[in-house]
Order: structure tokens, then sequence, then C-alpha cells
């Protein structure tokens, strides 16, 4: 070994690096950005889900566990009735509500403390803190009616009651869905990313913008052709998860391709519109850390939305990704149709995207060429 | 064939890139089934003219008329083949795809592409590599396979963007005979170069520098414009003097 010949590629490297700013910034840009999405998704200035609290306790304990509740750090609650609180959870905009019993001052009494608790059901993320708030607040407020009336400490045996899935379900399930989506679109992208830098790099693209080819020709040839592939794909991946993998599915399985292939189509316009900011395969490469990365992060698959901060739920509404995942989560998890309006918004707004990327990667062509 | 006289008419064209100006007014008239060559040093601006010649470059000045149409004008770049200065060809496809592609995206319709496509190969001695894909070729077969591509659908114009760089004197000697079959067959030629025993071939020769024609006629003409015997003198007498 030679240290000035080893020293030789190393100082290469390093002029390499000033030459490529771009990789540079991502090298130290990158890092702050992901950790900083991290920080406010695991809690830091997160929202709080939300969660109704039915009080009907003729006796003390559930006008003080509601207080309690309201005090909470793991939930935030409004306090509503039975009804309001059932339209809440099946529009979606609660992750549960509580309902506090009549008679759950004169259990407690005799030993135990029987809230029902109706779950949303499709995210164990929002889930979880539910029954850990309930958890706290039976265990501070009962402690002092129990220290006044000088009886035991209650337990708490909460009835849950799941609108969609339920205890049947596993993590596999929560989250097959959603991968569906993201292995889909984020390896379809990552190809036509490459292949189209290809066209550009090595000068068949110019040679097509000197033949009687229109833009909007190179554009629908490109996805003409990836989506035969991702069709190929889609039904493979969908195949393989439900009935290999036996992901619980509750609704149609020609809508979960459907909406794969949409994904799909996102994806190609994606890859050939970002393929235009990159000069090298290094640089289109580099496009995963920086458009893939924080679209997983924010797209609800780990961290549900709703408990983002509220400036970083603008953000999540404004990624494809999210739309894809919600709507592949309404069809397996809560059997949702074409009858459904949340499901019709989700696949309208995907569309939305792949038709608004259409007209970018086409106007992308325009500037390359001149 | 059109009777038109004229295939290819440039009228003060420019173009900048940022600070520097590539084409400063240039001017040319090319007519039907002519060779054209277009001399000058690396940076003169030959490629930049060219490419405005198939649409590729939009001028800041001046106009460009190919084959009766004033660009930009899609449709007449049915009638026009482009070779560019790379070999710009799909690696991982075979010869003979790569070919198929360039006659089908020239409005060929599949039986006049396989046709066209067979013929192509013939004419650039390639037939029996058809199969091979491009990556396992050589430098030279490559530049014959972009030639093959850029005339497959028989163009009326061919514009060749210093199609013999790397190729060796005997391959070179073959294409220079095809181009000279086939503008006797009617085909107008413009081709760019910096070697000169090529340029002795041309039937006329525009020696461009600094964006601007600085002199245009036969290698005779140039010569004796120049005062001197040989053609690479006299490219750089005319240079120096127009400096």
């Amino acid at each position: 070994m030679s240290g000035r010949r080893a020293g030789a590629i190393s100082l290469r490297i390093l002029q390499q690096f000033r030459h490529d700013r771009r990789t540079l910034m991502l090298l130290f840009g990158a890092p702050i950005i992901l950790l900083g999405l991290f920080y406010f998704l695991t809690g830091g200035g997160s929202s709080l889900p939300a969660v109704d609290v039915v009080n009907l306790d003729r006796g003390p304990l559930g006008a003080a566990l509601a207080t309690d509740l309201a005090q909470s750090t793991e939930i935030s609650i409004s306090r509503t009735t039975e009804a309001r609180a059932a339209s809440d959870l099946s529009a979606d905009t609660v992750a549960a509500y509580v309902i506090l019993p009549a008679d759950l001052s004169t259990r407690a009494r005799s030993g135990v403390i029987a809230p029902t608790v109706h779950l949303e059901g499709t995210q164990p993320a929002l889930t979880q803190p539910v029954l850990l708030a309930l958890d706290q607040s039976v265990t501070r407020a009962s402690r002092n009616l129990a220290a006044a009336e000088g009886v035991r400490v209650p337990v708490l045996e909460p009835s849950l009651d799941y609108l969609h899935g339920g205890p049947g379900l596993d993590t596999l399930d929560y989250f097959g869905g959603a991968f569906i989506g993201l292995v889909v679109f984020l390896l379809v992208f990552v190809v036509t990313i490459i292949a189209f830098l290809r066209e550009r790099s090595q000068g068949t693209l110019e040679r097509l913008m000197a033949s009687p080819l229109r833009r909007a020709d190179i554009v629908v040839g490109y996805i003409g052709g990836f989506m035969v592939v991702a069709a190929v794909q889609a039904v493979e991946v969908v195949v393989f998860t439900l009935y290999a993998l036996h992901v619980h599915n509750q609704g149609n399985v020609a809508l979960i391709v459907l909406l794969t292939l949409l994904m799909t189509l996102v994806a190609v316009n994606l890859g050939i519109f970002l393929s235009m900011f990159a000069t090298t395969e290094f640089q289109a490469v580099q496009f995963i850390p920086l458009a893939i990365v924080p679209q997983v992060l924010l797209s609800g698959i780990v961290f549900p939305v709703a408990t983002e901060p509220g400036w970083l739920q603008v953000v999540s509404r404004l990624l494809p990704l999210t739309y894809g995942v919600d709507g592949l989560r309404d069809v397996m998890l809560k059997g949702n149709g074409l009858t459904s309006g949340p499901l019709l918004l989700d696949i309208a707004v995907v569309v939305a995207f792949a038709v608004a990327l259409i007209a970018a990667a086409t106007a992308t062509l325009r500037r390359s060429a001149s | 064939m059109s009777a038109q006289p004229v295939a290819v008419s440039v009228d003060s064209l420019v173009k900048a890139f940022g600070s520097i100006r590539a084409l400063d007014g240039v001017s040319l008239t090319v007519r039907n089934g002519e060779i054209y060559g277009l001399l000058g040093p690396n940076g003169a601006g030959k490629t930049t003219l060219i490419r405005s010649l198939v649409g590729l470059i939009t001028a800041d000045a001046g106009t460009v008329t190919v084959l009766g149409h004033r660009l930009p004008d899609r449709g007449v770049l049915a009638e026009v083949g482009y070779m560019p200065q790379s070999p710009a060809l799909y690696a991982d496809l075979t010869v003979e795809e790569n070919v198929r592609f360039f006659a089908a995206v020239h409005d060929l319709e599949r039986h006049a592409a396989a046709q066209s496509t067979a013929d192509a190969l013939e004419l650039v001695d390639l037939s029996s590599r058809r199969r091979s894909v491009v990556a396992t070729l050589s430098g030279g077969m490559r530049q014959r396979v972009s030639l093959a591509c850029a005339l497959v659908h028989r163009p009326r114009l061919l514009l060749l963007d210093e199609p013999t760089v790397g190729v060796d004197p005997q391959l070179r000697a073959e294409l220079w005979q095809r181009f000279t079959r086939m503008s006797g067959e009617g085909t107008t030629i413009i081709v760019s170069s910096h070697v000169m025993d090529e340029a002795e071939r041309c039937g006329r020769l525009g020696l461009v520098r600094f964006g601007r024609m600085l002199a245009e006629g036969t290698s005779a003409e140039l010569r004796r414009l120049a005062g001197v015997e040989r053609l690479e003198d006299a490219f750089l007498v005319l240079s120096e003097s127009t400096r």
C-alpha cells in the first residue's frame, strides 16, 4: 500500500464532492430534515388523538374521570352525546369514543370500572394512547374517590368495541395495505427515473426530439410501456399479499389493484418529472431520500396523519402517497367500495396527482430540448 | 423527389448560451441533392447550427427553412435524418431493434419499417450483426448503427454531425462512397467535419467560425480565394484573415 496513491484517491473524492454541491447538500441537509421529521412525528409538538367522552354516570366518578381525561397528555377529549360521538367515529374525526355508563360509580364501589371504548380500529397507533390515557385517569380519579369513601381501588375492565378491524387483526393486517402502495410506488419511481435519465444521458432523448414525435407521444409512450409491467407487478403484489401472506382484506380485490395501478401512474410521471433535475444516475438515486423517505414518514403508514402537528398535516395532505395509503386502508380494513365518499375522494385525489404530474412531465421535456 | 431547388435555407441565425454567442448571424443555402460540408474548429458553432436545423435549438433571431417548411415544424422532421456526434443508441437493445425503433418513430408502418431496417443495415454493412446487442459492439460499429438509425426512413435531408470521428480510414472511405451514392439519388446531405480529406468530397463547403460564415464555395474556390495549394492551409489562412 502506498500512502501517496491512496491519498490521491481521497483527495480526488473530496474534489468531486466540491464540484457536486447537490450531493453535499444532501449529505448535510437530509439528516437534519429527516431527524427533524422524526422528532415531530414521535411526539415533539404532535397533535393528540381526538377522543369523544360521553358521561352517563349518575354517580360522581364519571365526572371526575372526564375531568382527569381532559388533562391527559396522551389524548385530547371533547365531551358530547352518544349519538354525536358515534357519528364522529364513523366520519373518522375522532380515534375513539368512551362511554362512561350510568352505573359506573355504583360498580366501582364493588371493585370494577367497566366503561365501553368504541375504537375506529384501523390504526393501532391511535388505539394504544386511548387505552393508556383511560388507565392513567382511572387510577388517579378512582384513587381519590376510593380514599374518600374508604373502599378498595377498583379494577379497570373496559369493554372494547371496534368499528373496523378488531383484536383479530395483527400488525401485518394493519400495515399490509399501506405497504402494497409503498412498495409499488417506490419501485416504479426508481425504475422510471433511472430509465428516463438514461434516455437523456445517452443522447437518445435528443434524437427523439429531432424526430416527428411530440412531447406528449413520449410521455404517453413511457406510461404505456411502464403500465404494462406495473399491471403485472400490481397483480403479483396483491395476490402475494392476500393469498400467500393472508393479509386481512375486507373489500374488493379489483379496487386494490386499481388503487395500486393509480399509484404506479403517479410514480412513472414523478420519475419522468424529477429526472429533469438530475444529470447523473447518482443524483437520481439521491431523490429517494429526498422525495420518497419523507413521503413514507408523512403518508400515515406508520405515524397516523391525525397525530402530526397541524402544519405537518398540511404537508401530508400535499403528498400523493398519503391518499394512496388511505384508499388502500379504506378498502382492505373498512371494506369500503365505490359508494364510499372518502374512498372516492382518495381515488380522485390520486388521479388528480397523476394528471398534474403528466402535465409537469410533458412540460419538463420542453425545457430540456431548447 | 421534389423539384424545389433549395433544401435548406438559414438566414441570419443568432443563438446565445449565456454570454457565449454560439451562432452570430450565420446564413446558409443548401441546394437539393447537394453534399454540403461545414468546416470549422471545435466550438465554431457547427453542432449548434446542425441542431438548429432539426428544431433542437430555438434561435434568438433569424429563420430556418427546411424542405420548404419554416421551423419550428415537427411535421417536416419525418423527412429529415439526424445523426448526432456521439452514437445515441439504446445500448441494451439489439442493432435491429434500435433501427426499427427509429423507423417507427419516423412514422413508418410496421411492414415498411421491417423492409427499411433491412435495407439500412445492408447499407452500413451490419446485416450479419443485426441480432447483436449494441453494448457489445465496437465504437466504429456503433457509429454505423447510428447512421442506419438516421437514414432508415429514407430522409430527403440527412444531417451528419462529425459522422466519421473515431472511424478507421477504410470504413470512412466506405461511408463516403455511400453518402456520394445517396446524394446521386437525390438526398441532400449536410455534414460537419474537421477532417480535410472528407471536405474534398463535399460539393460545397462552408467555413464556420465564431458562429459566422467566413467563406463559402467549392474546395477549389476556397483554395483560390486564400491563394494556397492545400485546403488545410486555405482553412487556416481564411480563419486568420477574418479574425
